[in-house]
């Protein structure tokens, strides 16, 4: 079984999707393409009944949910059927006050323990009323300036191990460019999956590792179209990119 | 000795916390770290003691608001309670407290903040550490723990106390196995393993002073409120009409009653909030239509109350099936109501007829009053702790 990403033809290379209960790692540099993914595969689980799980620690809720109403109008009524709950790690350290029954602020990304309780309660009360769920943890990167790698694998390690017990299928981001390779490495150790983008020159490349069975494992050449990504590169027959 | 306010905690630690020791709560990071920490910090400072309460993973505005939500105010501690801020400097924020760690990378300066606060406090310093894990992850969990251990004997010497709260992340074995030694007692807390979605136990694991060990304790954490023991389920049973809906509603705090015409008709459900306890009551009707959902909810309960008239005789052999029905080494508590009336069995007449020894108390209540109510709770709650079926 299958959780799509929302996007066709990178469904398509994943050969339907990312393997349900399998956490993947969204790993790409600033204003490539990131959000997008994270965006179209929290739209696609809500489309399929999966309720949502988002964890911020760069932008606000309110930020999040304007982004996601603009990009399907429905979003608003997924919200008020009260299938999305937000873990704000970021509203609370820039002193914005807005309130709303599907969100917790977390006062601070070194507090950890506070995040991973709040996703596990988050949780209680998504599988209750759903097999299936989604979490979407943007981004690792944040924890991690505040402590170091090895704090935020410990806690990954926990988080993970508890998403996969409880059957949600998760989608953690860490920014490219921010971190030593070994962090890195540390952290895709934990993950089922990474999907992978760069800036080759003027081309934008993503590429698949692990997420159980796909397509082609080379880089892919995309387009960045507005709020869409495009997978322009062949993979059908990879010997032809 | 210095007591942490948990309810049953300090019974299990001989009192309290010894004067020059130190004591980890050793959180499963599934469970929110702070809460009983903080929670003995405010039962020290309601006390009038010295607390230092050093914050290395939010800030002290954030605190003051944790306080609130408890339903406690910061502001009144003023004259005994000083923040020790390892917070700011880590996030690049002004800090205004008077106490703070500049360098909240190095041990070293958590050393000397302390030093500081420690020689500021007039005597028998209570010192309270938000998360000894960030910390350790910050400073580097070896340097961490030798500063630590430097730390505890300088609390030691002022014949103050250390109280951790520590995320029990999966550090290496090496480091869990150093902080089981250099630490006076610990209190495991971990969620309630094959009923996450209760609550969390703790259960002390090592008390250097001598204690109790290995028992469990569940409790959840109440915002306001703070920390109590729950008891997630107490069954009530017994004949028709015998007053089990009039005792359900005078020992609740919070009830949904089911009855109609009088009569109780399906399952009702009450929640009591008692001396640091809080259970859930659920009463089972006395109709023979209902034996079967007795048997199934006996099956997972904690305790029985067992409810009858004590004016009816001729109805204690239907109460006493029920009781062989429920009970399966159950703690149990009868609840002789009623006594108001004309004509009340004596003890020994119940006993007898119920067949039952002393181990099994009666306590004799008016339900319609109120009168005994509280007590039975008592006399049930501490059968409970005491059982074998609580202590996980």
């Amino acid at each position: 079984m299958l959780a799509k990403t929302g996007i066709d033809r990178l469904d398509e290379l994943l050969k339907g999707g990312v393997p349900y209960g399998e956490n993947v790692l969204v790993y790409a540099p600033p204003f490539i393409g990131r959000d997008i993914i994270i965006k179209r595969f929290a739209l696609s689980g809500l489309t399929e009944g999966e309720p949502v799980i988002f964890v911020l620690t760069d932008k606000s809720f309110i930020e999040m949910r304007k982004e996601l109403e603009k990009l399907d109008k429905s979003f608003a009524e997924f919200e008020r059927e009260g299938k999305v709950k937000y873990i704000d790690v970021y509203s609370p350290s820039v002193e914005l006050k807005e309130e709303s029954p599907y969100v917790t602020f977390i006062d601070s990304p070194v507090n950890r323990e506070r995040i991973s309780a709040a996703i596990l309660q988050a949780q209680r009360e998504f599988i209750e009323k759903s097999e299936r769920h989604r979490v979407i943890f943007d981004s690792l990167s944040t924890l991690i300036v505040y402590s170091d790698a090895k704090a935020v694998f410990r806690f990954l390690q926990v988080v993970s191990g508890t998403c996969k017990r409880l059957g949600a299928t998760s989608l953690f981001s860490m920014t490219r460019g921010m971190h030593e390779e070994i962090e890195v490495q540390t952290i895709k150790h934990l993950m089922d999956g990474v999907v992978e983008m760069r800036e080759e020159g003027a081309r934008l490349q993503l590429r698949v590792q692990g997420c159980g069975e796909v397509i082609s494992r080379n880089w892919i050449d995309y387009l960045l179209e507005k709020d869409e990504i495009k997978l322009t590169g062949a993979f059908r027959m990879s010997r032809v990119a | 000795m210095i007591e942490t306010g948990i309810p049953k905690l300090d019974e299990y630690l001989g009192g309290g916390i010894p004067e020059g020791k130190s004591l980890l709560f050793c959180i499963d990071p599934t469970v929110e770290e702070s809460n009983l920490g903080i929670h003995t910090l405010h039962h020290n400072l309601e006390k009038g003691r010295n607390c230092i309460y050093v914050v290395s993973k939010s800030s002290p505005k954030q605190v003051s608001k944790t306080f609130e939500e408890f339903g406690w105010r910061m502001e009144k501690y003023r004259d005994n309670l000083i923040l020790l801020d390892g917070y700011s400097p880590l996030v690049g924020a002004p800090s205004e407290e008077k106490y703070v760690v500049l360098e909240p990378h190095d041990i070293l300066s958590y050393e000397d903040a302390i030093q500081d606060a420690i020689e500021a406090s007039p005597n028998r310093p209570i010192i309270v550490f938000d998360s000894l894990s960030n910390i350790l992850d910050l400073c580097g969990e070896r340097d961490a723990l030798q500063g630590i251990t430097r730390i505890n004997d300088e609390i030691g010497k002022r014949e103050g106390v250390g109280i951790y709260n520590f995320a029990a992340w999966p550090y290496k074995e090496s480091i869990l196995y150093r902080i089981k030694r250099i630490f006076d007692a610990i209190i495991d807390v971990t969620p309630i393993p094959g009923a996450m979605f209760v609550g969390q136990k703790y259960t002390p694991s090592k008390i250097s002073w001598g204690g109790k060990t290995g028992k469990s304790v569940m409790f959840k954490v109440y915002k306001p409120g703070g920390i109590r023991i729950y008891i997630p389920k107490i069954i009530i049973i017994g004949p028709f009409q015998a007053g089990k809906t009039t005792f359900i509603r005078s020992l609740s705090t919070r009830f949904t009653p089911v009855d109609r015409l009088g009569a109780t008709v399906s399952v009702e459900h009450g929640i009591v909030d008692c001396k640091g306890y809080r259970a859930e009551l659920f009463g089972i009707p006395g109709q023979e239509r209902f034996l079967p959902i007795m048997e199934k909810m006996g099956k997972t309960a904690f305790g029985i109350f067992l409810v009858i008239d004590a004016t009816k005789p001729h109805e204690l052999e239907h109460a006493r099936q029920l009781l062989r029905n429920a009970r399966n080494n159950i703690p149990c508590v009868i609840v002789a109501n009623k006594q108001d009336l004309q004509g009340v069995l004596s003890e020994e007449e119940i006993r007898e007829r119920l067949g039952v020894g002393e181990e099994v108390p009666i306590v004799k209540t008016i339900a319609t009053q109120g009168t005994g109510v509280k007590e039975a709770f008592e006399v049930l709650v501490n059968k409970i702790m005491d059982s074998e079926v609580y202590v996980g």
